[in-house]
């Protein structure tokens, strides 16, 4: 286990340098927000053109805690992925995680790390910028913090899995596919539900909504944190079942997660994609 | 002297010959690219959608009048354009010099600007095909409603709004090319951000005048509330009056040509001195 978290603590660092050295910490953390509050105000302006100037603040309650918790998905979805790319054909350095004392899965989950730390101050800033500049309360009176954290936490974990299961992936197949991995994200936004209800997707579309994990959780978030429901086809469901469903997937996810990167490392091996160039 | 058209001194018809058969190679190879991966084309056409359709989704949400619905997948497909010029144009040089390539445009005896202008037109042509299939989809998926009728003004304030911004993207390009790592996050900070601010999603008007008109120096701010007001009348809540924005938008391709150049200049010279043109890994 000391092994595993000086791996752990490493590669994070090694992450951290990667993404972040290139500028003052500053400089660094106003690129790391602006996307995540652009896309705040994106969704802000868009209530308010809509309601002309009396912005629905329920509403957009509501749509605002779907949008900031969703950067976890993409930041970490695309992050792990984009890692191998970047490692195996830029930097050209996967190869030498073989000749180290380590082994690549916990490698990736602590680069993941770090993809988790910069999307955690996007969502702090997020709330806090819609708390303070846009007047939104983000939690009731009732809020368990303790629960929200949890709940956080247990969705994180479900993303980092998804995460793995795209980083084999990326180590067999070309550098190309990198937009795969962002489109999953961007069918995730479209079909969870973040910035919309449930509702207003068709019909075939609700079905496979309901099969996603971050579905369950972006609606227990917003439980958590308005004490009432989004989605009237989730509205059946207690909270007790919202956890359950997640837990569940977080652990489908994770053995799924094992099996298949395992035979995705092995088949990369095999055919020597390990040290892969295919930037054209 | 050397005598006329000779390899070091070309006459102006070889002059010219040779810039435009730049401009023809570099257009040719970027269509060419545009549909050799087929991943590219989804990934540049269904995952645009796909975004595009969560923002329509916001708005039937909202129980927003149709004609938001409309905003918003004209703003798609002009994102389709914007993310070309961030990542074709403005970051190109950046690629080519990571690749070993960028030495070889600097041998050649032709223009810069031929070769971004070559890059421009392949790029247009090729995010032609996506918009194309964002504008397509989203009238049949989604029952918007373009009047055909205003097409064809619109169509011209599109074309003009394209040559600003791909003259912007000529300028971004010069500033992209000495930069590391750094491209990244620039061209990832021209997203999002430029998305709010160009108002694709939503009328930019309700930004309030004074951060829309701000804005108006992106070329697609302007455009997008022009083509906005063509098909949409007052029900497109138009920043400036609609016979405003053909000039300015004019008027903005000279500014942004003639800084194009100077800067692209400028930038290889400094890049020479610094000896940073043949940095790779950076």
């Amino acid at each position: 286990m000391r092994r595993l978290a000086q791996v752990l603590r490493a590669s994070a660092w090694l992450g951290w340098q990667v993404e972040a050295n290139w500028a003052e910490p500053i400089l660094f953390i106003v690129y790391a927000v602006a996307k995540p509050l652009a896309t705040t105000l994106i969704l802000y302006f868009m209530v308010k053109v809509v309601s002309q100037g009396s912005a629905t603040s329920e509403t957009f309650r509501y749509i605002f805690i779907g949008n900031t918790f969703f950067i976890y998905v993409t930041e970490v979805l695309i992050g792990i992925s984009w890692t191998v790319f970047r490692d195996r054909e830029d930097y050209e350095t996967l190869k030498y995680i073989y000749v180290a004392p380590l082994r690549l899965l916990p490698y990736l989950t602590g680069r993941a790390f770090t993809r988790v730390g910069t999307a955690t101050i996007g969502v702090l800033v997020a709330l806090a910028f819609g708390r303070i500049v846009l007047g939104l309360s983000v939690g009731v009176p009732g809020t368990n913090w303790f629960l929200v954290a949890a709940a956080v936490l247990l969705g994180l974990m479900g993303v980092l899995w998804l995460g793995i299961i795209l980083a084999g992936t990326s180590l067999v197949v070309a550098r190309h596919s990198m937009n795969l991995n962002e489109g999953l994200s961007g069918l995730f936004f479209l079909l969870c539900g973040a910035v919309f209800p449930l509702d207003v997707l068709p019909h075939w579309a609700r079905a496979i909504s309901l099969a996603l994990p971050f579905t369950y959780w972006l609606e227990l978030l917003r439980r958590m944190l308005t004490g009432r429901g989004f989605a009237a086809i989730l509205a059946g469901m207690s909270d007790g079942a919202l956890w359950g469903v997640i837990a569940l997937s977080t652990v489908a996810l994770c053995a799924l997660a094992l099996v298949w990167f395992s035979w995705c490392e092995r088949t990369a091996r095999e055919r020597g994609l390990i040290d892969w160039k295919t930037n054209y | 002297m050397a005598p006329r058209g000779d390899a070091r001194h070309p006459g102006l018809s070889r002059l010219l010959r040779m810039n435009l058969a730049a401009v023809y190679a570099r257009a040719s190879v970027r269509v060419k690219a545009s549909f050799r991966e087929s991943s590219w084309v989804i990934g540049e056409t269904i995952f645009p959608f796909l975004a595009m359709s969560a923002f329509v989704l916001v708005y039937r949400g909202l129980k927003a009048p149709r004609e938001y619905e409309g905003f918003v997948v004209l703003g798609g497909a002009m994102i389709a354009y914007w993310n070309n010029v961030i990542w074709g144009m403005a970051s190109q040089f950046f690629w080519e010099r990571e690749q070993g390539q960028l030495q070889l445009y600097l041998i050649t005896p032709v223009s810069r600007m031929s070769i971004l202008l070559g890059m421009a037109l392949g790029g247009i042509a090729m995010t032609t095909t996506r918009a194309a299939a964002i504008l397509i989809g989203g009238t049949l998926l989604f029952h918007v409603d373009f009047p055909l009728s205003r097409a064809l003004p619109a169509f011209g304030l599109f074309v003009l709004t394209l040559g600003a911004a791909y003259s912007l993207g000529m300028i971004l390009s010069s500033l992209f090319l000495l930069w590391g790592r750094e491209v990244w996050h620039t061209a990832t900070i021209l997203q999002e951000p430029i998305y709010l601010f160009s108002g694709f999603y939503f009328p930019v008007s309700a930004m309030g005048l004074g951060i829309a008109i701000a804005a108006s120096i992106l070329p697609v701010t302007l455009g997008l509330d022009g083509i906005r007001q063509v098909f949409y009348g007052p029900a497109a809540h138009g920043l400036l009056p609609l016979p405003w924005i053909p000039p300015i938008q004019i008027a903005l391709t000279a500014f942004f040509l003639y800084i194009a150049g100077v800067m692209l200049r400028y930038m290889e010279n400094l890049g020479k001195q610094e000896g940073r043109l043949t940095v790779r890994g950076d």
